[in-house]
């Protein structure tokens, strides 16, 4: 009976130190950035209602739109490229990398921390080291897409391989196959689904983040909001972002109408 | 003709998964291989194609010697063993009869292989053998919309694609139900004595080694206890392959 009594009012002890810091922090915040919640809630009313009148995208930004659907089209497709020659490397890392397809344990041994380093450096700090050496081009937004994505998709690779890989390799073992015909006859069909699905996401991920890419490298739709917002263009500046918000909604609709015919 | 000889298997851990085993099976009849849980049951299975590779003694199938063979030789010598097992692993998303062309990739080179290239001949024979385990109207369905007693024919079939003299069966009947394991079991003894396949089953149930089994090979703590006849099988025998778990629930 005691213990049950000490059990509750250690859970009760345990819930209110959680509460307790949670509230410190916030006031902590409050005071440090001078910040007030009540008048910080009211203040984004008022951000939205000038946020409205100024960026709303009036008949006066319309001629801009033909620059911008055809930046934002260069943007998808750089994230498209990035995409795809980062799952053709993943893929091949993932294989060399995974425990149930690897025949080489240092690959192994390396592959896993290396994705993790490339895939837990964000793309920001890709592109800032990138422009030293590739300035402001389209490349080195690709790139920097490309590298993050390369260490994001072999992770995700290598754990889906490992999750359908071992009774899928025993049984073509048993057969007498080689490797290329176990990965590629077994392996490979078995996990086509979640490789796809994994590819669509990066791809989704990877037009939202090329867009602030191109911010920093100058190019693409990125770098035309940045234009439209410094030169006070504000309507047109609204179209570009409601041109992103479309674009993105419809890619990612597509995204789970595809995913839903291949698992189905 | 399999032969096996003084068969030793330590794991790293130290425990000792075969002691000695040997045994001789003939072509045309099914062996159950029982014994209590952890007595090395799967770790014999699975050295006979070496999946699990013995320290010390022979596995001779037709002049072949498994356990020295080099890479090469044991990928020639698994064309001719055949392997089903308790998940059955299909590759759940390809059709029945392309999982049953995967049992030719052993012959393949490189190329075909990776594509996946079948001749018209081996098609038409794996569409054969699915008519043989009563799936030719499912030929075409993805694997995974099929129930576990189909999955299991389709993977006898593709053991059978291998043009097999031996069949390893990994608890296959396991995650079945009672008529589809009536079924497999069925099938898997017919073919034994159709093809003269030397048939080869990790058993959990003495009754099933009983009603299928012309051979049982009885394993005890890695031990083989008893290597005989199934109608040799009584319970003086019962109990020495059983002996160490009636020991630990009598207390």
């Amino acid at each position: 009976m005691a213990e049950l009594t000490r059990y509750f009012s250690h859970q009760r002890r345990v819930r209110l130190l959680v509460f307790g810091t949670l509230l410190a922090l916030l006031l902590l915040a409050q005071v440090a950035l001078q910040l007030n919640v009540i008048e910080a809630a009211t203040g984004v009313f008022a951000g939205w209602g000038w946020l409205v009148a100024n960026f709303a995208p009036i008949a006066s930004a319309f001629p801009a739109l033909g620059e911008i659907s055809w930046q934002l089209a260069a943007t998808v497709l750089i994230a498209i490229a990035a995409t795809m020659v980062a799952a053709g490397v993943a893929l091949l890392l993932a294989l060399a990398g995974a425990r149930t397809t690897s025949h080489w344990p240092l690959a192994q041994a390396l592959i896993r921390p290396f994705a993790s380093i490339m895939r837990n450096i964000p793309f920001v700090a890709w592109a800032l080291v990138l422009l030293f050496s590739f300035k402001q081009t389209p490349f080195t937004g690709f790139l920097a897409l490309l590298l993050m994505s390369v260490g994001y998709l072999t992770r995700a690779f290598m754990e889906t391989l490992d999750e359908v890989g071992h009774g899928v390799i025993e049984a073509l073992e048993a057969t007498g196959a080689g490797y290329w015909a176990i990965i590629c006859q077994g392996v490979l069909p078995a996990a086509a689904a979640p490789l796809v699905s994994w590819l669509l996401y990066m791809i989704e991920n990877n037009i939202r983040d090329a867009t602030l890419v191109g911010m920093l490298t100058g190019t693409g739709v990125g770098f035309l909001f940045d234009l439209y917002f410094k030169s006070f263009r504000y309507p047109a500046a609204g179209l570009v972002v409601c041109a992103i918000i479309l674009v993105t909604i419809a890619i990612e609709l597509s995204a789970t109408k595809l995913r839903q015919v291949l698992n189905a | 003709m399999l032969t096996v000889t003084a068969l030793n298997k330590t794991y790293p851990n130290g425990k000792r998964g075969l002691i000695d085993v040997g045994f001789e099976l003939q072509a045309g009849t099914v062996t159950a291989i029982i014994g209590p849980s952890g007595a090395g049951k799967t770790t014999l299975l699975r050295s006979l194609n070496r999946f699990i590779t013995p320290e010390s003694g022979t596995i001779e199938l037709d002049g072949l010697e498994l356990v020295g063979a080099t890479r090469a030789a044991l990928r020639q010598a698994r064309r001719h063993i055949g392997m089903i097992f308790q998940d059955y692993n299909l590759i759940e998303p390809l059709s029945a009869l392309e999982n049953v062309l995967h049992g030719t990739l052993g012959d393949k080179r490189l190329l075909p292989g990776m594509m996946g290239l079948y001749t018209h001949a081996e098609k038409k024979r794996a569409m054969a053998l699915l008519q043989e385990v009563g799936l030719a109207e499912s030929a075409t369905q993805p694997a995974k919309s099929l129930s576990g007693g189909q999955k299991q024919r389709v993977g006898i079939a593709r053991a059978l694609m291998q043009s097999p003299q031996v069949i390893l069966c990994d608890e296959p009947i396991a995650s079945l139900d009672p008529q589809s394991t009536a079924t497999i079991m069925t099938l898997l003894a017919k073919l034994a004595k159709q093809k003269q396949l030397t048939i080869i089953i990790n058993l959990h149930q003495v009754d099933l080694a009983r009603e299928y089994a012309d051979h049982i090979i009885g394993i005890n703590a890695g031990r083989c206890v008893f290597d005989d006849a199934t109608a040799a099988l009584d319970d003086a025998a019962l109990a020495r392959i059983y002996a160490q778990e009636e020991a630990m629930v009598n207390g």
